[in-house]
């Protein structure tokens, strides 16, 4: 019985990725010319039209500046969706071992440090020395994305690590309480909250949803498109580093 | 403000109601983050109704909003249109969309982190029905996924994870097909917007030949994982039953059939739209009959309620199947489509109302199998129900998905049976229609009365701490039972009035609705009568028999992938 | 002919992935095969995008000719799309190993099924 049903399951998958070969080939093989009609367009208008230099980032914060924010949604109700998983395996972990309420860290516990020898500071010290220059590239990154290859996600992805590295480099000092989750958690709101209202704002102003607001007020071109870039990249920052905190299994 | 911003209420107002969800979460405590919440609720539920009575004359009038997002150019930006289709199926997910959001307040999950996704799910899905851009498309069928998987996730039963885990998996795979489609097509033409990709496919020979048809194939295909019709279901009855009963009926109700009707605007203008929408008639009227019998065989009570999802998916799909080939521009065709969309809207009331009452119950008494659980209202009436509301809603929901005067599923069911008529559909349908009364019989015995155990059930009810039942609960089962008899009742007002946001009518369409004829009522007695025979075989020993043997037949995650590969070739090889 | 050799090998890494999302019972092979299958599409349309330019679609100046910028955008948005799902089902498959303590996809269905 148990022989014929893997038989059976080798069949299907046969069968199955046959199917699929067969049935993908057209679309990876065929080769008919690459439509150029958008790339002239951009090349020739993107940058009156955003005023980025940066023709992806004109495209993804100004052209399509809704498929963004969409982004940042999905990314936000992962975050939800992981850190209440990581709840509920907390209390199904609960009532494995009541009585130690052991959390996972890479560093050891302070109890431990002085006793074991054999185990450096080096993971601490490193981290925690370089964590300021990674926030820092990163913010250079997000604000810079409309000139240069970045943009918020990517400065934004930079944070995240900078602020994994405050984590893991602090031990119980002044970074620790930056790093909880409720700092974290607040900026993360208030970006989400922001970048709505953004987003919102160019319909009180006449200029429709995802219009620019500042297009009257400020000198800078690109300014819509930095203030975008601001906001995600902090939604960003923020969430992914809580995420990642959240699965180290500090606590706050 | 400009005029057609007005199209982006029932989008942008959600968000921000999550937003300020998340927000009370991150920043306030007890009460006033609580007020918050619900703020951010009203604002996200309740105000897009208001644009809703705006958009109401224009959207009967047969105009369109449309336009780019921002004001780009349109080879680039996302374009939208917003007409009378997308009205009526806005219409569709808020009021379900109030509804399962006051059961979840009683019933949980509840706080602000469910308050912000479901808000999310809700933008989202009018999204999916506003936008005419193939890439956004994409993203909101991603943002809609990822919403239902967490939502699944959060019911903490045994089982929900996986089940989570087994949508995720096949939703997302058919997500890298669809966007492998649009790599074909986008490359065919250098459009995104569905009119560019119609054009430029309109300019070459053979309109792109055997890449666009693939291209296309996979594009639909991933779109029908969503709409679960068979074999593409096997995801559905695990995750719908699973999840929070508030989630359910979202999921039943609401994500199996936007995604449908998204579609619907993809291929109604593609020159190969009309062989694909023979198609999936047919694979629609299939699915319907299939999708009862294996629902007649269930025990759970939420698998039964799950299956039987699948089967009204599928009279859906086989009238807006039948509309897209004899074509939108024809009467036939608005009215096969008025009518699909009717069954969509009905559906989704009664199945909403089903889930949350039958949810209630289950949860008040414990027991989800439908043959060992009896005397629920006792037991609900032991819990300080006075007035068997949760019973009456479930008789509601039961005689309307039966299709018995006046609810609206008679309504709706019988005018698919109107403009179905002559076809193969039509008889497959009745058949399916006499299953759904027999499986609703079998659903029904969960209330039945049964005297020697009254005393049994009292000693239980009476051991166990419980709550009060919520009047959240009561207050959103009784709106959707009132919804569900006024759709029956004014069906005379509302159907001319979707025919005329469906389509533009030519001449000579005037939408005589007769449904209390003589014809139709014999054809509901017989129906009906055929269903208590089916119930009566199906209680009997082979009967037993023959469905112990189908509800064994367990499918495997495997088995998921296999038939979305089986559906592509399929698919293609017909067009 | 580098074309087709590497198109012909973007298929071959797509129908491995596929073929691991199939038959593997590892579920963390299967979100790795996942990743596999989308990153096959993703650099098959960056790649093919990229064949009518020489240049960064960076306009400063001198530069001409750039690559398609459409599809490095959009490819942007998958990936972080397909970054989030991956995520969230690294998370799923973490509560899935800590409830039924197994990584296997028929023990893990089996081991649900005997709970519920």
């Amino acid at each position: 019985m148990m022989g014929k049903r893997t038989l059976w399951h080798k069949i299907q998958i046969l069968v199955t990725m046959g199917a699929v070969a067969v049935f993908l080939i057209p679309v990876f093989l065929f080769g008919s010319p690459w439509p150029m009609a958008a790339r002239d367009y951009l090349e020739a208008e993107g940058v009156q039209d955003s005023g980025a230099v940066n023709l992806v980032s004109a495209i993804y914060l100004g052209y399509r500046s809704f498929d963004t924010l969409l982004e940042t949604i999905v990314l936000l109700v992962a975050i939800l969706g992981t850190l209440g998983l990581m709840t509920q395996i907390e209390t199904i972990l609960g009532k494995e071992q009541k009585t130690t309420s052991k959390t996972i860290t890479f560093s050891l516990s302070d109890d431990k440090r002085s006793s074991h020898v054999l185990r450096t500071h080096l993971l601490e010290v490193v981290t925690g020395k370089l964590s300021p220059i990674v926030l820092l590239f990163g913010f250079y990154v997000m604000l810079y994305g409309h000139l240069s290859p970045g943009g918020g996600f990517q400065g934004g992805v930079i944070v995240a690590s900078g602020i994994i590295f405050l984590s893991l480099g602090s031990g119980l000092d002044a970074s620790a309480k930056f790093s909880g989750y409720k700092a974290l958690g607040r900026i993360e709101a208030a970006a989400f909250l922001l970048l709505i209202v953004v987003s919102m704002s160019g319909i009180f102003l006449g200029k429709g949803f995802f219009g620019n607001p500042l297009e009257s007020v400020t000198v800078l071109p690109a300014g819509f498109i930095i203030l975008l870039n601001a906001i995600i990249g902090l939604k960003v920052g923020t969430s992914i580093g809580l995420m990642c905190i959240a699965m180290m299994g500090r606590k706050a | 403000m400009n005029p057609d911003d007005i199209v982006f209420a029932p989008v942008i107002l959600p968000l921000f109601g999550a937003a300020l969800a998340l927000f009370s979460k991150a920043f306030l405590k007890g009460r006033p983050a609580v007020f918050l919440e619900y703020a951010g609720v009203l604002l996200g539920l309740g105000l897009p109704w208001l644009a809703f009575l705006q958009t109401a004359p224009m959207a009967f009038a047969g105009n369109t909003f449309q336009g780019i997002i921002g004001g780009w150019h349109p080879a680039i930006g996302i374009s939208y249109s917003y007409d009378g289709l997308t009205w009526l199926v806005n219409i569709l997910i808020f009021s379900i969309g109030i509804a399962a959001w006051l059961y979840s307040v009683g019933a949980g999950p509840k706080g602000p982190v469910f308050s912000t996704v479901f808000l999310i799910q809700i933008a989202t899905l009018a999204m999916t029905i506003t936008t005419t851009d193939l890439f956004n498309l994409f993203v909101c069928l991603e943002v809609m996924g990822i919403t239902s998987y967490v939502l699944i996730a959060f019911s903490g039963k045994p089982g929900a994870s996986l089940a989570s885990f087994s949508y995720l998996m096949v939703s997302a795979t058919a997500m890298v097909f669809f966007l492998l489609g649009f790599y074909g097509l986008y490359r065919l033409t250098g459009a995104i917007s569905y009119l560019g990709i119609v054009q430029g496919l309109q300019g070459l020979a053979d309109f792109g030949g055997i890449t666009a048809n693939i291209s296309l194939v996979m594009i639909v295909a991933a779109i029908l994982v969503r709409v679960a019709i068979m074999p593409l279901h096997n995801w559905l009855p695990d995750a719908h039953a699973l999840a929070p009963h508030a989630v359910s009926a979202m999921l039943s109700g609401v994500l199996i059939k936007v995604p449908l009707f998204a579609l619907l605007r993809i291929l109604i203008t593609i020159p190969q739209g009309m062989r694909i929408g023979e198609v999936l008639g047919y694979t629609g009227a299939l699915t319907a009959l299939f999708g009862v019998v294996l629902a007649l065989s269930q025990r759970d009570a939420k698998r039964l309620l799950a299956y039987s999802s699948i089967s009204q998916i599928g009279y859906v799909v086989s009238a807006w199947g039948m509309a897209l080939q004899v074509g939108m521009e024809t009467n036939l065709g608005i009215i096969l489509m008025a009518s699909a969309f009717l069954h969509a809207f009905y559906h989704a009331l009664f199945k909403a109302l089903l889930f949350l009452s039958i949810g209630t119950t289950i949860d008040r008494t414990g027991v989800r199998d439908v043959l060992v659980r009896r005397g629920s209202i006792a037991i609900l009436r032991l819990q300080g129900e006075r007035i068997p509301v949760t019973f009456l809603c479930f008789l509601c929901g039961a005689l309307a998905i039966a299709a018995i005067p006046p609810f609206n599923g008679f309504a709706s069911k019988t005018l698919l049976a109107h403009a179905l008529k002559g076809n193969l559909h039509y008889l497959l349908l009745g058949v399916a229609s006499a299953g759904t009364v027999a499986s609703y019989i079998k659903l029904s015995r969960i209330y039945w009365p049964r005297a020697k155990d009254a005393e049994a059930i009292d000693a239980m009810v009476a051991s166990e701490p419980f709550h009060r039942i919520h009047w959240t609960i009561h207050a959103s089962q009784s709106f959707l039972a009132i919804v569900c008899l006024i759709g029956g009742m004014a069906i005379t007002t509302i159907f001319p009035l979707v025919v005329r946001a469906v389509g533009a009518p030519g001449e000579g369409l005037e939408p005589s609705v007769s449904l209390y004829s003589v014809d139709n009522l014999i054809q509901t007695l017989v129906i009906t009568l055929g269903g208590g025979l089916l119930y009566l075989l199906a209680s009997s020993k082979p009967g037993c028999r023959i469905l112990y043997l189908l509800r064994r037949q367990r499918h495997t995650f495997q088995g998921l992938f296999v038939s979305f590969a089986v559906v592509c070739a399929v698919l293609s090889v017909l067009i | 002919m580098t074309v087709y050799v590497e198109r012909m090998l973007l298929f071959l890494l797509f129908l491995v992935g596929f073929w691991g999302i199939l038959a593997k019972k590892n579920i963390i092979k299967k979100i790795f095969s996942l990743n596999l299958i989308t990153s096959a599409v993703v650099v098959l349309f960056i790649l093919e995008g990229s064949r009518v330019g020489d240049h960064a679609p960076i306009l400063s100046d001198g530069i001409e000719r750039v690559v398609d910028p459409v599809p490095q955008a959009l490819m942007l948005t998958a990936i972080v799309i397909s970054v989030c799902i991956t995520a969230f089902a690294l998370a799923l498959a973490f509560h899935l190993y800590k409830t039924t303590g197994s990584f296997d996809i028929d023990d893990i269905r089996k081991r649900a099924q005997d709970e519920s």
